[in-house]
C-alpha cells in the first residue's frame, strides 16, 4: 500500500516537473515566435494550405519508402492514386513490389475495398481494421478514407511568426493551431501547422492526441512550382510512439484537376489489373 | 497475576444469561466472518483458475513491452535452450508458444478484424481449454492451412464449416500477407469480445503467414501452484532478463479481472467491519453494564488496596474472555463447515449453471481456509473487543473507593 502511495507521489513529482519544464519549453518556444500581423485570418492561411495540396481531382504517382527497425532495407511500394474529391470518392493501385502489384483500393464513400490479385478476392475493409496499418506503412487506412476537411472540421487559431519551421530551415512560416470540432470525426486532439508566409504551403506539421500528447508528425519537402502552386514533393511521416519507423512518401507525378472518367472508381475497375496510366 | 484471571472470569459469569447472549452475537460474527472469507477466497482462486485457462494462463512470458503494443516486433526467440529451461522448471506445470497479430477475415465481400492466434495443438492443451471450447466442428489438428474461428464471427461472416476464408495482414516484415485457410471448426468462448475476433489457426502457418521464422509472440504458461506464481514470475523474469523476455502476470493481462475481484473482497470485508463493530458494541455494553453494577464491589476492593492497574487488567481480561470464548466457539463450528465445502464443492443446477458455463466458470460453491485468513480474522476480532473494552476499564480504575461506597 505505502509502496502504491509513493509511486503515486513520485509520479505526481514527475508529472508536475514535466510540467514545469513543458511550461519553460512552451514559454521559450514562444519567445521565437513573432507577432502575427493582426490582418492575418487563420482561416484563409488554412484554406490556401488545404487547397495547395488538393483539387477536386488529383491524380498522383508516388513511391512510398518505409523504414523501420524489422527491416535491414527499407521497403518501397511505388502506387497511383485518384481522387475525386467532391464525390468523396477515390481509387489506388499499387504497382511496386510485385508481390503486391495490382492490389487495388477503391474508397465509395463510407465504405473502403480492396482487391487481391493474387487471390481474385475483393474485400471490404471492416471499421476494425481501420486503424491498421496501410500497406506496411506508418500510413493507417483510414487515413485513405478520413473524410475530415482541415477547413471545415477544425476552428485556426494563429500563433505567431516562426523563424526556423521544423525541417524547412530559412523559410518563414505562421504557427497556425487547428482544434477540432465537437462531432467531428476527428482521430486528434489537436493539429499544428507551420504555412509559408510567402506562398502559403504546408510546411510541417504536428498531430496531438486528446491529452496533449505528440503522436505523429509530418514534414514537407522538395517544393516544386506547379500550375502557380509550390508543391511539396516529399513528404515524411514519423510516427513518434514507434522507434525507429519512418515513412516517406516521394511524388513521382501530380496533376490537379485531371480528367477523370467515371468508371475508375467502380469495382470492375478494382479487378481490371490496368497497366500503368502512363 | 493469577487472582486478576480468577476474579476476571468469575465476573465474566456474573451474570450468564447476559455473558450468554453476548457470546453467542460474537459466535454468530465469527462463524460469518470465516464463511464469507473462506467463501469468496474459494470462488474468487476457482475464477481465476478458469479464466486463465481460456486464454492467457498464469503468466504471459513476451517482451517487456508487449502489452502496450502487441505488434509482431516484440517477439522473443524460442529456442531449444528456452524450451528446455521451461521443461526443467518444476513449477511449470504447462507452457503454450503462440503467435498472434491482427488480421481480416474474409468471406467473399464480407469481412470482419480478427485476432489470429497460432497455436501448437498439442502444447496449448497443457494450458488452456481452448480445444475443448469447439461449438462446431473441431479444433486446428495441426494440418496445414486450417482456421477455427469464434462462433460469433463465424455467424457474422455467415461461414460454415468446410468454408475457406481469406486472411489478410501485414507480415514481420511489413508486406503483406495473404492465405487461403479451411474452416474446420467453431468456437465458444465466455468473453463475446474474444468470441467475435479469434481466429485460431496452427503455430506453424501463423509462423509461416506472419514471416516470423522462428519467433514467437509470446509463451503462455501455467503454474503448478496458482498462488506462488508472483514467485514463478520473479524467478522466471530473472533468469530470462538476459533474453530480453519478461514473465507479465494474469493480473497484468487480464486487469479487469483483478479489479472484479478486488472490489468484490471490498464490498466483502466492508460488510464483515460493519458486523464486528455491532460485535464490539455488545461486548461493550455487557462489561459496561458489569462494572456499573459493581460500583460498590469495586470501590471495597480498592479500599483494600488493589492498585487501580489492576483493576483495570481484570476488566479488560473480562471483555477479551468474553471475546475468546466467542471466537473459540465460533471457530469451532466455522472450520468444519469451511473444510467440508472445500473438499465437496456444490454444484448449482438449472439457469445459473448454465450463465456459469457460458462465462466458462463450473458455477459451484466452494471454500477455501487459509491459515493466514483464520489468523487475521481471529486477531481483527480480539483486537476491536480490546478497543471497546477501553472505556469500561477506564472507568472502573478510576472509581473513587469513598463515593463508591457511599453511593449503594
Amino acid at each position: 500500500m505505502t509502496r502504491e502511495i509513493r509511486c503515486v507521489a513520485s509520479g505526481a513529482l514527475a508529472a508536475s516537473i514535466l510540467l514545469a519544464v513543458s511550461i519553460a519549453a512552451a514559454a521559450s518556444a514562444r519567445a521565437e515566435l513573432l507577432p502575427a500581423p493582426e490582418d492575418v485570418d487563420a482561416r484563409t492561411l488554412a484554406r490556401r494550405a488545404e487547397g495547395s495540396l488538393r483539387s477536386d481531382r488529383t491524380y498522383l504517382a508516388a513511391r512510398m519508402v518505409i523504414e523501420s527497425p524489422r527491416l535491414t532495407a527499407p521497403r518501397k511500394v511505388a502506387f497511383e492514386s485518384w481522387e475525386d474529391a467532391p464525390a468523396k470518392r477515390s481509387f489506388i493501385r499499387i504497382r511496386e513490389p510485385a508481390k503486391d502489384a495490382g492490389t487495388g483500393f477503391l474508397k465509395l464513400h463510407p465504405n473502403l475495398w480492396m482487391y487481391i490479385p493474387r487471390v481474385e478476392r475483393t474485400v471490404r475493409v471492416p471499421p476494425s481494421m481501420m486503424l491498421q496499418s496501410w500497406m506496411g506503412s506508418d500510413f493507417t487506412n483510414d487515413d485513405l478514407v478520413r473524410e475530415s476537411s482541415e477547413l471545415d472540421d477544425y476552428d485556426h487559431a494563429v500563433l505567431g511568426i516562426e523563424t526556423e519551421p521544423p525541417g524547412s530551415p530559412g523559410r518563414r512560416a505562421y504557427v497556425v493551431d487547428y482544434i477540432p470540432h465537437e462531432e467531428a470525426p476527428v482521430v486528434w486532439g489537436k493539429i499544428r501547422a507551420w504555412i509559408d508566409i510567402e506562398n502559403g504551403m504546408p510546411l510541417a506539421q504536428d498531430f496531438f492526441d486528446e491529452d496533449g500528447e505528440r503522436l505523429r508528425e509530418l514534414r514537407f519537402g522538395d517544393f516544386r512550382e506547379l500550375d502557380g502552386r509550390h508543391v511539396p514533393h516529399r513528404w515524411e511521416l514519423t510516427p513518434l510512439d514507434k522507434q525507429g519507423h519512418k515513412t516517406l512518401i516521394e511524388l513521382l507525378e501530380i496533376e490537379f484537376d485531371a480528367p477523370m472518367k467515371d468508371d475508375v472508381f467502380t469495382k470492375r475497375n478494382l479487378k481490371r489489373n490496368v497497366k500503368r496510366r502512363r | 497475576m493469577g487472582l486478576e484471571w480468577r476474579l476476571a472470569w468469575r465476573n465474566v459469569w456474573r451474570n450468564p444469561r447476559r455473558t450468554g447472549l453476548t457470546v453467542a452475537a460474537t459466535v454468530f460474527a465469527v462463524l460469518l466472518v470465516i464463511l464469507s472469507v473462506a467463501l469468496s477466497t474459494g470462488m474468487h482462486d476457482k475464477m481465476v483458475e478458469d479464466s486463465v485457462r481460456v486464454h492467457s494462463g498464469h503468466l504471459t512470458l513476451a517482451a517487456p513491452d508487449y502489452l502496450e503494443e502487441r505488434s509482431l516486433e516484440q517477439s522473443l526467440q524460442l529456442d531449444a535452450a528456452l524450451a528446455r529451461e521451461l521443461e526443467a522448471t518444476p513449477e511449470v506445470r504447462g507452457w503454450a508458444p503462440r503467435v498472434t497479430s491482427f488480421a481480416l477475415v474474409s468471406k467473399q465481400s464480407e469481412s470482419q478484424g480478427a485476432l489470429v492466434l497460432g497455436v501448437d495443438p498439442e502444447r496449448e492443451k497443457s494450458v488452456t481449454t481452448l480445444a475443448e471450447r469447439v461449438k462446431r466442428g473441431r479444433f486446428v489438428s495441426g494440418e496445414s492451412r486450417e482456421i477455427v474461428l469464434g462462433e460469433l464471427l463465424a455467424q457474422n461472416l455467415g461461414v460454415e464449416i468446410g468454408d475457406e476464408v481469406l486472411l489478410f495482414g501485414v507480415a514481420y516484415s511489413l508486406e503483406s500477407a495473404y492465405e487461403l485457410f479451411r474452416v474446420v471448426g467453431t468456437l465458444r468462448l465466455p468473453e463475446p469480445q474474444l468470441e467475435r475476433s479469434l481466429a485460431v489457426v496452427s503455430l506453424v502457418d501463423a509462423a509461416e503467414f506472419f514471416v516470423m521464422g522462428d519467433r514467437v509472440s509470446e509463451i503462455a504458461l501455467l503454474a503448478a501452484n496458482a498462488g506462488r506464481t508472483q514467485q514463478l514470475r520473479a524467478a522466471l523474469s530473472a533468469t530470462l532478463a538476459d533474453r530480453g523476455i519478461l514473465a507479465h502476470t494474469w493480473q497484468e493481462v487480464m486487469p479487469e479481472l483483478d479489479v472484479f475481484i478486488l472490489l468484490d473482497d471490498a464490498a466483502m470485508y466492508l460488510t464483515l467491519a460493519i458486523l464486528v463493530v455491532v460485535v464490539a458494541f455488545g461486548i461493550l455494553n455487557t462489561v459496561l453494564m458489569a462494572v456499573l453494577e459493581r460500583k460498590r464491589e469495586l470501590g471495597v476492593v480498592l479500599a483494600l488496596g488493589l492498585r487501580p492497574g489492576s483493576v483495570l487488567r481484570v476488566v479488560y481480561l473480562e471483555s477479551l474472555m468474553l471475546a475468546a470464548v466467542g471466537l473459540a466457539i465460533g471457530a469451532a463450528l466455522a472450520i468444519p463447515i469451511a473444510l467440508y465445502f472445500q473438499h465437496n464443492p456444490v454444484e448449482v443446477g438449472g439457469d445459473f449453471a448454465e450463465l456459469g458455463k457460458f462465462f466458462g466458470f463450473e458455477m459451484l460453491i466452494l471454500t477455501r481456509l487459509e491459515t493466514s485468513n483464520l489468523v487475521g480474522s481471529s486477531l481483527t476480532i480480539l483486537g476491536v473487543a480490546a478497543i471497546a473494552a477501553f472505556y469500561p476499564a477506564l472507568k472502573a480504575s478510576r472509581s473513587r473507593p469513598v463515593e463508591a461506597l457511599r453511593s449503594l
